[in-house]
């Protein structure tokens, strides 16, 4: 009885778990690309550097968001 | 076409929110359409060879004139090869960036096209939501980055990583173990694993607000007002729709990008 009710909530509890791991991306890409934001503006000539970088900064960030997103699909 | 469905036994007049029946149906290989020999061709196998096809053809009918003065074709192809060539490959990699230079553009119009897929009318499959085919180009990326380390810094480039001569000595060996795992571990995975799931989560996201909004629409006669709720969420299908366009190019422009990166920390690690 109890296995049942777990596994009837492990979709949800699933679902919850992306949720957590989705704070702290968002969080890192915001600053990400607020830093981007702001160096582009003190330095436009600079601002194809920044950009490349600024790309690189996110996908690394964004990788830990898309484990959480695959996890909730295997789990 | 074949879509994700919102549920069959989903009764839009009962139920306001209908789940996928099955959410694994992406995930599974389909039956194969017909064998050669022991390999089968699916539907997936089929559009593979389609962009094969595509990129051939672009590339093919985009520089076989190679006038002096482009036409608009050639100018598109053309632009597209210089911005792969010297935007990535000698940009990140520098002054021997023009060797990869081949292999980078082959990645960035293979994962384009694939992607390409997700938007296109009567397709509306990207191939690259198979993990199959993201994780076989990490692989191809991984033996790359090795190699070129291998061919720079002979066996120096795996000492090199698991004992990093830039930090303090008691730092090396914890620091050694994390750089071991994620460079040769966790760099080809979550290459894979960051194009498949920006695929996957757009094709849900596509598939289940336009037909679960089309499903509401057309049953107008039998759910009266509610079905209004059906153009709310076609109106936002049809922006999601315009956002997988920005994300599907910029998905392959980062996959070619790291990939970039990763051969260029292995050739100058010190950087």
């Amino acid at each position: 009885m109890e296995l049942e009710a777990a596994e009837a909530l492990k979709g949800a509890i699933a679902l919850v778990g992306y949720g957590l791991a989705a704070i702290g991306p968002g969080i890192g890409i915001g600053i990400v690309a607020g830093s981007a934001i702001e160096a582009m503006a003190r330095q436009p000539e600079a601002a194809g550097i920044a950009r490349t970088t600024m790309f690189l900064g996110i996908a690394f960030t964004e990788a830990l968001a898309l484990i959480g997103f695959v996890l909730f699909f295997i789990a | 076409m074949e879509l994700i469905l919102a549920s069959a036994e989903c009764d839009p007049a009962h139920d306001i929110i209908c789940a996928p029946s099955d959410v694994n149906e992406l995930f599974e290989f389909r039956e194969a359409i017909f064998s050669l020999g022991p390999f089968p061709i699916t539907r997936t196998v089929f559009l593979i060879l389609g962009i094969a096809v595509i990129v051939s053809a672009v590339l093919f009918f985009g520089l076989r004139k190679k006038a002096l003065v482009p036409g608009k074709f050639q100018t598109i192809v053309e632009s597209i090869i210089e911005f792969v060539r010297d935007g990535i490959a000698i940009e990140i990699i520098g002054e021997h960036g023009a060797k990869y230079a081949p292999w980078l553009l082959s990645i960035f119009l293979f994962v384009l096209v694939g992607n390409l897929y997700e938007v296109t009318p009567f397709i509306n499959f990207p191939v690259t939501s198979r993990m199959a085919l993201p994780l076989m180009l990490a692989v191809i990326t991984w033996v790359i980055f090795v190699i070129a380390g291998i061919k720079r810094q002979g066996l120096g480039y795996f000492l090199g990583i698991v004992w990093p001569k830039s930090v303090p000595m008691a730092l090396r060996p914890l620091v050694g173990l994390i750089e071991f795992f994620s460079i040769l571990l966790l760099r080809p995975l979550t290459l894979a694993i960051r194009l498949f799931a920006n695929l996957v989560a757009g094709h849900l996201m596509l598939t289940l607000l336009l037909v679960s909004g089309w499903v509401f629409i057309s049953s107008v006669g039998d759910i009266g007002a509610r079905a209004g709720i059906g153009v709310a969420w076609f109106t936002m299908g049809l922006g999601i729709y315009m956002f997988e366009i920005v994300v599907i190019m910029l998905q392959a422009y980062i996959f070619t990008l790291l990939s970039a990166v990763y051969v260029q920390t292995s050739l100058y690690p010190d950087h």
